[in-house]
């Protein structure tokens, strides 16, 4: 069992961050509100006031990109899914990736991008379907650290432009921080809501909010919880007595 | 000119390998260390292959040859993409195939010529209908492999974004397999040459392979070599031009634009 008992709520524009230990279920909390992974039990409620747009769209760790398809291509896949009209598709793309910073590149091909652009494309396709979620799964964590803080910025400044629900599992409290109205934290296996932390840093927020003590100490705070989950899921994993891991 | 300078630089090995051979076996042949009657020099091949082109034998022979492989491989290529795809997508049938076709596989394509005469009349159509077993084989495993190497990520995501049914394999599932088709093909190509050649050789009165073995038996050594030259160059130029569609079919595929 991965999940076990979670009661979650996200509000309407809301940027929600998971943090949790490996394996305590983050990706298949995620993975079960995109429809992917059929939970044994319990429900899923999204409150949808336009129909025939969809509930979610998924960012993946990935990018999971089609490789045969151009940028372009990629961002209205899902639209052309729904039977949306091709100048309608096309507009839509051409604001997305401008969105992105991608517009000179829509008759690219994946294999000719960075690693970063094609996350942004895998960003510009969810958002191209306007879902009533947006979905990311551990986005940036396959970046190199510099591309990373990047695309952290530019995550702020879609979500304050576009003021979508984001629920985003992470590994990185740093960026849970950094981007998160609130931080879910998950036990280790079964995951369970350990604890809900509000980040009240202020908004707009930028890189700078890390110089802050505010956010210095909300991150011990939380780190020391999470801290303890980490050891128990190593112990758990590999059977190693948590006393022996220094502390 | 600056471009032909370059494109020599970089294929001076390509080009240059072969020209050493001939030049090396032209000088040998021409000094006495190769036997001139089993080893005809280079120029000489040359000047039999001109004489049969000029006379018209070649070019018949030729033909013959092409029109058998294309009917094999066309045969070949629809069936082994249609039931490699759908070995790919369906498991079940994968699972009841594989073992009947490692047992087929690697027979000699020859020897069904008389299993193959006995299912389809005699002659020309036994002669194709032989020619593209292996090519079948080639082309049918690579495909299913296309199909199954494809990254489950992608086709969740495709999935996840609204594709399904026709449209997944339309848009996901064929596309993601179409190198690993190309690929059979070049090599199904490859092998229908090669089979159609030993086919001729064993029970055809024209095509390439009956022209090789005529030359042979009549001790026309230099017309043996010369259809030797034109089967290796009809071969490189199939394979080459299967190679140059590729590219230009699947732009999307990093390595297409090597050749």
């Amino acid at each position: 069992m991965a999940l076990d008992r979670i009661s979650l709520q996200a509000h309407a524009g809301e940027f929600l961050c998971i943090v949790g230990p490996s394996g305590s279920g983050k990706s298949t909390l995620l993975r079960v509100l995109a429809g992917l992974h059929r939970q044994s039990a319990g429900d899923v409620h999204i409150q949808a006031d336009r129909p025939g747009t969809p509930l979610t769209a998924m960012v993946f760790q990935e990018h999971a990109l089609l490789p045969w398809r151009t940028v372009r291509d990629n961002v209205t896949f899902g639209l052309e899914n729904r039977g949306v009209g091709r100048a309608e598709r096309e507009a839509r793309a051409r604001e997305m990736l401008a969105m992105v910073g991608l517009a000179r590149f829509a008759q690219h091909y994946p294999h000719q991008l960075s690693g970063g652009m094609k996350q942004r494309v895998g960003i510009a396709r969810a958002l191209a379907n306007d879902p009533e979620v947006l979905l990311m799964d551990e986005p940036l964590a396959a970046l190199d650290a510099q591309t990373r803080t990047i695309m952290q910025e530019e995550l702020l400044r879609i979500w304050a432009t576009l003021g979508k629900t984001v629920v985003y599992v992470t590994h990185s409290l740093e960026e849970a921080l950094l981007l998160g109205d609130r931080v879910v934290l998950l036990t280790a296996r079964p995951g369970r809501v350990s604890q809900i932390y509000p980040v009240d840093l202020g908004r707009p927020r930028a890189l700078e909010v890390r110089a802050s003590p505010a956010y210095g100490a909300l991150l011990e705070k939380i780190w020391s919880r999470l801290r303890e989950e980490v050891v128990r899921a190593m112990e758990a994993d590999r059977g190693v007595d948590p006393e022996a891991i220094g502390g | 000119m600056r471009a032909v300078g370059r494109w020599l630089g970089e294929r001076w090995i390509t080009i240059g390998s072969p020209l050493t051979v001939l030049v090396l076996w032209e000088w040998a042949s021409a000094t006495g260390l190769l036997r001139a009657v089993f080893f005809p020099r280079p120029s000489t091949i040359a000047g039999h292959l001109r004489d049969l082109a000029m006379d018209g034998t070649l070019w018949g022979h030729v033909a013959t040859t092409l029109v058998r492989i294309g009917w094999s491989f066309s045969l070949a290529a629809i069936l082994g993409v249609a039931i490699g795809l759908a070995m790919g997508l369906w498991r079940r049938l994968r699972e009841g195939l594989d073992p009947v076709f490692a047992v087929i596989y690697p027979i000699p394509s020859v020897l069904f010529l008389p299993l193959v005469s006995f299912l389809v009349p005699p002659g020309e159509i036994a002669l194709v209908v032989t020619t593209a077993v292996t090519s079948f084989f080639l082309i049918a495993f690579t495909t299913t492999h296309g199909v199954r190497q494809i990254d489950r990520l992608v086709v969740e995501a495709a999935r996840h974004y609204g594709a399904r049914g026709w449209r997944l394999f339309a848009a996901v599932l064929l596309p993601g397999a179409l190198p690993f088709i190309f690929t059979g093909l070049r090599l199904g190509l490859g092998f229908a040459l090669i089979v159609v050649v030993a086919v001729e050789i064993v029970s055809a009165s024209r095509g390439l392979g009956a022209l090789l073995w005529l030359s042979w038996q009549v001790l026309k050594v230099e017309d043996m070599y010369a259809t030797f030259f034109v089967i290796a160059l009809l071969g490189a130029l199939l394979s080459y031009g299967l190679a140059a569609l590729r590219a230009r079919l699947l732009p999307w595929v990093p390595d297409a634009g090597d050749r």
